[in-house]
C-alpha cells in the first residue's frame, strides 16, 4: 500500500463524513430554530452563526448581520469555500479517484454519481426552497457512500485507513457538535443559568448527531446536559459516540500493523491509552469543567491524526 | 402494434457506392456475418435504441469511464462516444490480421535491437542512417543495451483500416505508449448490458483476457534473479487524459498504480513508498514518455519521473515496458521501410499493407508531395492523437500553400500518404436518431514478452463521428464500438 494513496484514502474517509455532519448540523439547527420554545434559538442571525462556527468561517463580523442565502450557499454549495459540503464531496471524490484501482467498482460508481449530483444541483433552488431536500440527499448518500464501503470492500488494510478517517472525523464531528451546542446552550441560557441543565438545546444537540431517539430509549427521559454529554461522549454501544470511535480507530489502526500497538509513542499506542482512559471514565467526573473535557478531547484526536500521518503517509 | 413513431432505423441510410461499407455489398445486400444482427436491429424501434443508448451513455459517465479533455479553463471529463451496433470480424479474416500485427511487432522488435546494436539493416543499405540519427525518439543511451529477453516493445497498437479494395492495411504502428484497450472491454460490458439478447446468436471471442495477458507478460521479463516479481503501473497522474485506463489496469492486475513521487532509487534498485516502508519494485509498465521518465538521464524539468530511474535500468536492476527508445521506430518515417524490416528480419513477406507513404527527406518524394498536396494526408512523423494533420482533399489554396511551407521548414519531420478511404460502419447518430455510414478504423493490441505472444481477439474500432471526416482520434472527436471476433 503507498504512502501517498494510504493518505488520500484517508482523508477520502474524512471528507464523507465531514459532509454527512455539516449537512446533518445544517439542516437540524435550521429547522429546529423555526419552532425553538424561546426567542433566541428562534433568531435566525442566532442559528447562522452557529453554522459559520460549525465549518469553520472566520470571513465575518462578529457582529455583522448575516445574510441567510448566502450563509447557506457558502456552507452547502460555495466552490470556492473549502469547508463547503461540495468542497467535501470533491475532495472526497478526488481522493477516490487518485485510488480507484484500489477501491471497488460498485463504490466508485457511488462516489462519481454522488458527486455530479452535488457539483449541478440548483442553488436558486438549493438557498430558497431546497434545504431539506439537499441536505437529506447528502446524508442518505454518505449512507450509501458508507454501505458501499462496508459491503463491496475487502476489509484489509485498505479498508480500515478509510475507516479510520471516517471514525476520526466523526469523534472530532461530534465533539465539535458538542462544543457549539453547548456555547449555544449557555448562551440561551445565561440569564437563567439554572435552565441550563434542561436547556432545548440539548434536544438539537443529539439530532444533530442523528441520536435523539435513541437517547431517549436509553434515558426514558428527555435529554439533560448530563445525560446528552454522557451518552454522547462515553456510551460504547452507540456508533455515534466519542468513546464508540475510538474503540473504532483502535482496532482499524490494529489491522494496519499489529505489533505497534505494543510501541510506545506509536499512533497505536496513544490511541490504546485514550480509548482506556475514555472506557473507565464517568461522566461525572466532567460535569463541572465540561468546556475544558472537550478541548482535551479535540486535542487528543487532533494528536492522534499527526502522529498517523507522521507514520503511515510520510514515507 | 407498432408505436406511433415507429421508425425503422437504416431508414435514411444513405450509403454512398465509392466506400467500402462494413454491412452492406455492392448490391446493397447484407453481409453474411451481419445478416442476424440487422434483422434483430431492424426489429427495434428509434425509441428503444434511443433509450438503450443513453442508459449506455449514464453507464459509461457514472462508472467514470471518461477521458479528459483539455481547455483554456481546467479539465473536462467527457466520455468516449460509443454506440450500440457491434464492428462483426469473421475468424477467417481475423487470423490474417492477427499473423500481420504478430509479424510487424516481431520485425520491429529485431528492428529496435538492430539499430541499438549493430546496425545492419543499415549496413545492408536498406534504412538510410540519416533517418535513424535524426529521430527525436532514438536514444543514445540505449545503444548496446540488452533489455531482458531482448524485448522492446512489449505492448504495441497497430492502426489498421479496410479500403475500399476490401483490403486491410496498416496506418500506424504504436509502440510508445498505446491507449484504448480499457475501453474495448468496457465496450463489450456495456453492449452485452444493453442488448444482451443479441449474443445468443453469435460465438464471440471473449476480450476480458487481456489483463491477465498482461501481467504475465510483465512477470515474464523480470529482471534476472528475481523470484516473484513486483510489477506496477507508473501514471503521470489523475490528470492525464488517459489515466482512467491506467487505474483499469492497475486494478485489473490487481497490482499498485504509481506515480513517480510514490518510487526513489537506492543503489540502482527501484523502491516504492509503502506505509510499511520501501518495497522494491521488478518490472514497471510506464505510461509517461521517454523523455521524463529520470530527470538525471532525460529531461531535467521532468517532475512526474523518477531520478536514477535509468540508471537502475542499465544495471538491468528493473524492466521498463515498454523499453525506452522504442518511439524510433513507431516514427512515421519508419514505416515507409516496413516491407524492407519484415524482409530482412523475418526473412518473410509482409502479410498486411502498407500504405504507400512519401517521406519529404527525400529530395523526389518532396517534389511529388510539394505538387500533389490535394490529393494527400501530411502527417508530422512524431505526433499522436490525430494533431497535426492535413488532408489535402479538405484544403482551401491557401491552406495549401501553407501546408507546403511547413513542409518546406522541416521536410524531415513530414510524411504524406495517399487519401484512402476507410471503410465505413453503420453507426448510431444521436442528432438524426437514427443509422448513418461513418468510417472507421480498428486498432489492435499485440504483446510480446519472453516465449510469449499475444494478440488481444477484438480492438478498439474507432470511429470518425463527422459526416465524412476521417479522423478517428478520440481526442479530435471519435467515437467507438464493441469489435467481435468471431469463433468460427
Amino acid at each position: 500500500m503507498l504512502a501517498r494513496i494510504a493518505n488520500n484514502l484517508f482523508w477520502m474517509g474524512r471528507y464523507i463524513e465531514r459532509a454527512e455532519h455539516t449537512a446533518r448540523f445544517t439542516n437540524v439547527n435550521y429547522f429546529s430554530s423555526l419552532d425553538a420554545p424561546n426567542k433566541l434559538s428562534r433568531d435566525r442571525q442566532f442559528v447562522l452563526k452557529s453554522l459559520y462556527e460549525m465549518v469553520g468561517e472566520e470571513d465575518f463580523e462578529k457582529d455583522a448581520v448575516l445574510v441567510e442565502e448566502e450563509v447557506l450557499y457558502n456552507v452547502a454549495l460555495n466552490p470556492e469555500k473549502h469547508y463547503s459540503i461540495l468542497q467535501c464531496i470533491t475532495y472526497a471524490r478526488e481522493n477516490a479517484n487518485s485510488s480507484r484501482d484500489l477501491i471497488s467498482n460498485e463504490f466508485y460508481e457511488a462516489i462519481n454519481t454522488f458527486y455530479h449530483s452535488v457539483v449541478n444541483y440548483s442553488k436558486s433552488h438549493f438557498v430558497t426552497r431546497g434545504l431539506h431536500d439537499f441536505t437529506s440527499h447528502i446524508i442518505h448518500q454518505c449512507s450509501i457512500l458508507k454501505g458501499k464501503i462496508r459491503g463491496t470492500m475487502l476489509h484489509d488494510e485498505i479498508y480500515a485507513l478509510i475507516k479510520l478517517g471516517v471514525n476520526i472525523e466523526r469523534a472530532t464531528q461530534i465533539t465539535r457538535i458538542i462544543q457549539i451546542k453547548y456555547s449555544d446552550a449557555e448562551m440561551v441560557t445565561s440569564e437563567k443559568p439554572k435552565r441550563l441543565k434542561k436547556s432545548f438545546e440539548w434536544t438539537t444537540l443529539l439530532k444533530c448527531v442523528d441520536s435523539f431517539d435513541i437517547n431517549r430509549r436509553l434515558y426514558k427521559k428527555p435529554p439533560t446536559k448530563f445525560t446528552a454529554l454522557e451518552f454522547l461522549i462515553l456510551n460504547p454501544n452507540s456508533p455515534r459516540t466519542v468513546l464508540y470511535c475510538l474503540n473504532q480507530i483502535q482496532m482499524h489502526i490494529t489491522l494496519l500493523d499489529p505489533l505497534k500497538a505494543h510501541e510506545k509513542n506509536t499512533a497505536a499506542f496513544i490511541i490504546g491509552k485514550m480509548k482506556c482512559e475514555y472506557h473507565y471514565k464517568t461522566a461525572e467526573e466532567f460535569q463541572d469543567n465540561v468546556k475544558e473535557f472537550i478541548t482535551y478531547t479535540l486535542d487528543s484526536l487532533v494528536e492522534i491524526s499527526e502522529k498517523l500521518e507522521e507514520e503511515y503517509f510520510y514515507h | 402494434m407498432e408505436p406511433t413513431n415507429f421508425k425503422h432505423l437504416f431508414s435514411s441510410y444513405d450509403s454512398n457506392e465509392n466506400l467500402f461499407d462494413e454491412i452492406f455489398d455492392k448490391d446493397q445486400n447484407v453481409r453474411q456475418v451481419y445478416k442476424k444482427i440487422f434483422e434483430l436491429y431492424n426489429g427495434h424501434s428509434i425509441d428503444d435504441f434511443v433509450n438503450l443508448n443513453n442508459k449506455a451513455k449514464t453507464f459509461f459517465f457514472n462508472q467514470g469511464i471518461t477521458f479528459q479533455v483539455y481547455n483554456d479553463t481546467k479539465p473536462k471529463e467527457k466520455i468516449f462516444p460509443f454506440d450500440l451496433f457491434p464492428r462483426i470480424i469473421d475468424a477467417e479474416e481475423w487470423k490474417t490480421i492477427e499473423r500481420g500485427v504478430l509479424q510487424r511487432c516481431k520485425a520491429l522488435n529485431a528492428f529496435i535491437h538492430d539499430i541499438y546494436h549493430d546496425k545492419n539493416i543499415i549496413k545492408a543499405g536498406l534504412v538510410p542512417m540519416e533517418l535513424i540519427g535524426s529521430s527525436a525518439n532514438y536514444l543514445t543511451q540505449m545503444v548496446d543495451l540488452d533489455p531482458v529477453a531482448g524485448i522492446y516493445n512489449h505492448i504495441s497498437g497497430t492502426d489498421l483500416i479496410k479500403h475500399s479494395d476490401g483490403k486491410y492495411y496498416v496506418l500506424e504502428d504504436n509502440i510508445r505508449c498505446p491507449s484504448g484497450v480499457s475501453y474495448v472491454i468496457y465496450n463489450r460490458n456495456a453492449l452485452k448490458r444493453s442488448l444482451f439478447g443479441v449474443f445468443n446468436h453469435y460465438e464471440i471471442q471473449p476480450v476480458v483476457d487481456y489483463s491477465e495477458n498482461l501481467l504475465e507478460m510483465m512477470e515474464s521479463v523480470k529482471p534476472k534473479g528475481v523470484d516473484v516479481p513486483t510489477c506496477v503501473i507508473i501514471t503521470p497522474g489523475v490528470f492525464n487524459s488517459a489515466y482512467y485506463e491506467h487505474s483499469f489496469l492497475a486494478k485489473t492486475m490487481g497490482i499498485e498504480l504509481v506515480e513517480g513521487r510514490d518510487l526513489l532509487v537506492e543503489n540502482d534498485f527501484v523502491y516504492m513508498k509503502t506505509i510499511n516502508g520501501l518495497k522494491k519494485v521488478d518490472v514497471i509498465y510506464r505510461r509517461i514518455d521517454d523523455g521524463f521518465l529520470d530527470p538525471l538521464e532525460f529531461r531535467k524539468d521532468s517532475a512526474i519521473g523518477v531520478p536514477g530511474l535509468f540508471a537502475a535500468y542499465k544495471k538491468g536492476n528493473v524492466t521498463l515496458v515498454n523499453a525506452p527508445g522504442t518511439g524510433v521506430a513507431d516514427d512515421k518515417a519508419i514505416y515507409t521501410y516496413m516491407p524492407e524490416i519484415i524482409k530482412f528480419y523475418l526473412g518473410e513477406k509482409p502479410i498486411l499493407n502498407n500504405v504507400h507513404t512519401y517521406h519529404c527527406s527525400r529530395p523526389t518524394d518532396l517534389k511529388y508531395v510539394l505538387e500533389n498536396i490535394p490529393n494527400l494526408v501530411v502527417k508530422p512523423v512524431d505526433e499522436a492523437g490525430g494533431y497535426g494533420i492535413s488532408i489535402g482533399n479538405k484544403l482551401t489554396k491557401a491552406e495549401v500553400e501553407a501546408v507546403k511551407k511547413v513542409i518546406l521548414e522541416n521536410p524531415r519531420k513530414y510524411i504524406a500518404q495517399p487519401i484512402m478511404s476507410l471503410s465505413v460502419h453503420a453507426t448510431y447518430i444521436d442528432e438524426c436518431q437514427s443509422f448513418e455510414q461513418r468510417h472507421v478504423d480498428l486498432r489492435t493490441f499485440t504483446l510480446l514478452g519472453r516465449d510469449k505472444e499475444f494478440v488481444l481477439k477484438g480492438g478498439l474500432t474507432r470511429v470518425a463521428l463527422q459526416k465524412g471526416n476521417l479522423i478517428v482520434n478520440s481526442s479530435q472527436g471519435g467515437g467507438s464500438k464493441d469489435t467481435w471476433v468471431l469463433k468460427k
